[in-house]
């Protein structure tokens, strides 16, 4: 018991200041895209050409187009086109699908505020449910850190619960195999009602890599990534509800 | 350690890829009969944030008389899309770091050197090392994260509390390594995306010897602390002969091969494998010459048990000069059925591409154990099949016979002390 207290007191508070202060990315941390205006036609041919994902990158009268709810943020496509950079920008989650595309010409990007009051009012205690649907385990294992003393997203209300019976959210990560569809259907269904849905991970949110089952409603939050970080997910889930 | 082997015909060779092995479930449930005899149903769905899995205990009274396990949940074709994808390296290697997310290095590692063996385009030794540093924080992390669920586990929670955040604090440094926490698209055939620069060499050693601190201080605690030894000594215990029978690989089988196949001796060995890994961390960032060890390769650190290797000449890829013949008993790690003598002639370095059939094998010593990869090529140098064995394919069966007798309350820790993994077994 004393020796418990003395390495606590040796190892010091441990939580991270974020939020509000700005989370510790990596150095290469790659974040939301920027596609210039003038990219053509051969630039989005060639940066698809090393692309992993099927669909993530994409050309129409518009300009081009990427979509962050596919994309695995590998960093290829700017690798072999100047023309596509990744910011630092961590704060991903959005509300809609549509606004996962990110498109040539766009800057100065704002995440969106939350102005649903049914999600509002889970600012104070936000129960989640998690189901891994035939991923890779990858997203399972950073929503799992945002548990730990480094994140403690507990201290906003933030937890996950062992029973859908008391969950306000199902949090579905994976491509929805085959196998797991019945029992992610059945786990949704046994959610009381009102209830959402949050995909988290390319995977979920569009099948990713792979080719994705149904999901049983329509998300109300998207958390992109492969797997997303988790200072990305913590951020997401506070502005759902309101608290950012 | 790569091998290439030759095949007359597209049946032998597939053949020989089945023969690698896999998990084969219960093929129905056979319900248990008598007066104190009932079944406990769990999962699919389970109470935390982890894998799918279904899991039928049938017990007779308290005891666990047997355990079966259903997998499959987690089945998303894995395989098939890498071979489907031939053509497109950057979708392949993806795919594979995407079998299983806690093991991504190893995964591509295994991808890499396969493409580096068909072409004979082998990585520098500065691109081997960051791979292999990597391999390492991949294996750290993951077993501190195992040994702080293990104390969770028993309620012992200050190890618990400390050890989640370690295991952050090694998924971090591979994001400084390469940008990503699991290390996602660093590896690539042929060498690295990016470089470990002197800079992020100086910092990964500050940074590591600080948090070392921490977590020996944090594993200190628990395997002092009896309440927590009492629960895992004697408990889930599968004893060596057992183990080598129904070929256990990795960490479950060192535990039993070397120390008494409880779930204490699983957490002891993980303790072992987490102070290896940082002295191999430390020589890696030290002088350029010691690299040349081969810890990816093959007989790492006490697996070499569960390799069963007995003679490997110079597996390593970049080492040209001796790869010429190789001979290798047993080619796959605890798998009795494969693991007669087979000699194997004649490795990469071009010889492949000429022939018929052809299958590379690549084992990489993964934290979890031996991960296999296969790739089977024809004469024209098309993917045919793509075939991943993940350690945690072997130990399924080890996990039931843990259990044997014990409680259904002991599920937990016995399970966190194999920690197998469900997408990589499922595909
Ligand atoms: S970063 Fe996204 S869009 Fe670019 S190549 Fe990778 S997966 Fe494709």
């Amino acid at each position: 018991m004393l020796k418990a207290l003395f390495e606590r007191l040796r190892q010091g508070f441990k939580t991270g200041a974020f939020p509000p202060a700005a989370p510790n990315l990596p150095p290469d941390f790659r974040g939301r895209p920027e596609i210039d205006s003038d990219i053509t036609a051969e630039d989005v041919e060639r940066a698809q050409s090393v692309c992993p994902v099927v669909g993530a990158l994409s050309r129409d009268v518009e300009g081009a187009k990427l979509d962050m709810g596919r994309c695995i943020f590998c960093g290829r496509c700017a690798e072999v086109c100047g023309k596509i950079r990744f910011t630092k920008e961590y704060r991903l989650g959005v509300f809609r699908r549509e606004d996962l595309v990110v498109k040539s010409g766009e800057h100065g990007y704002e995440p969106p505020k939350q102005t649903d009051p049914a999600a509002l009012s889970l600012k104070r205690s936000l129960q989640l449910r998690e189901v891994s649907a035939g991923g890779c385990a990858a997203c399972e294992l950073d929503a799992n850190v945002l548990g730990t003393l480094a994140w403690d997203m507990g201290r906003f209300g933030i937890r996950f619960v062992a029973s859908p019976r008391h969950a306000d959210a199902i949090y579905v990560t994976g491509p929805v195999s085959k196998n797991m569809q019945l029992a992610l259907d059945k786990t949704f269904a046994a959610a009381p009602e009102p209830k959402f849905l949050i995909a988290a991970g390319a995977c979920a949110i569009s099948g990713g890599l792979y080719e994705r089952g149904n999901l049983p409603a329509t998300p109300v939050l998207y958390i992109p990534g492969c797997p997303p970080h988790p200072a990305t997910t913590l951020e997401a889930l506070l502005r759902f509800t309101g608290s950012l | 350690m790569t091998e290439t082997k030759i095949f007359e015909t597209a049946a032998e060779a597939n053949a020989f890829l089945d023969s690698l092995g896999g998990y084969v479930e219960p093929k129905a449930v056979t319900p248990l009969k008598g007066e104190s005899a009932h079944e406990v149903a769990v999962g699919p769905v389970h109470a935390g944030v982890i894998e799918p899995g279904h899991f039928r205990f049938q017990c007779m009274g308290e005891d666990v008389y047997n355990l079966q396990i259903f997998l499959g949940y987690q089945h998303r074709g894995v395989e098939d899309a890498i071979a489907a994808a031939d053509g497109n390296r950057s979708r392949q290697i993806a795919l594979a770091e995407t079998c299983a997310g806690d093991t991504s290095i190893a995964a591509a590692t295994c991808f890499a050197e396969i493409c580096e063996t068909r072409d004979g385009k082998h990585p520098t030794d500065e691109d081997l090392r960051l791979r292999e540093l990597l391999l390492e924080l991949e294996r750290v992390a993951n077993h501190v994260g195992d040994l702080g669920a293990l104390a969770g586990d028993v309620a012992f929670l200050p190890t618990a509390s400390f050890c989640g955040r370690i295991r952050g604090e090694y998924l971090n440094m591979t994001a400084l390594l390469c940008g990503n926490r699991f290390g996602r698209n660093a590896v690539v055939p042929g060498g690295m995306r990016v470089a470990l620069t002197d800079e992020k060499k100086a910092k990964l050693a500050e940074w590591i010897s600080r948090v070392r601190k921490d977590l020996d201080g944090a594993l200190r605690l628990m395997f002092e602390e009896p309440t927590v030894l009492e629960r895992l000594e004697g408990t889930g215990v599968v004893p060596k002969e057992t183990a080598e029978e129904i070929g256990l690989v990795g960490v479950a089988r060192r535990a039993s091969a070397e120390l008494q196949g409880d779930v204490l001796s699983r957490a002891l060995v993980r303790r072992m494998e987490i102070d290896e890994a940082h002295a191999r961390i430390a020589s890696l960032l030290g002088d350029a010459a010691s690299c040349r060890v081969t810890a990816i390769t093959a007989p790492h650190t006490g697996d070499a048990a569960s390799c069963r290797v007995t003679a490997i000449t110079a597996t390593h890829p970049g080492d040209a000069a001796s790869s010429r013949v190789t001979t290798i008993t047993a080619p796959h790690p605890g798998d009795a059925a494969s693991c007669r003598v087979t000699t194997i002639t004649a490795t990469r370095h071009g010889d492949a591409a000429s022939c018929r059939v052809t299958t590379i094998v690549v084992t990489v010593n993964a934290w979890r154990g031996p991960l296999v990869h296969a790739a089977l090529f024809d004469p024209d140098g098309k993917l045919l099949r793509y075939k991943i064995v993940d350690p945690s394919a072997h130990n399924w069966q080890g996990l039931a016979y843990a259990l044997r007798g014990e409680q259904i309350s002991n599920f937990p820790i016995c399970n966190k002390s194999f920690n197998l993994s469900y997408c990589g077994t499922d595909r």
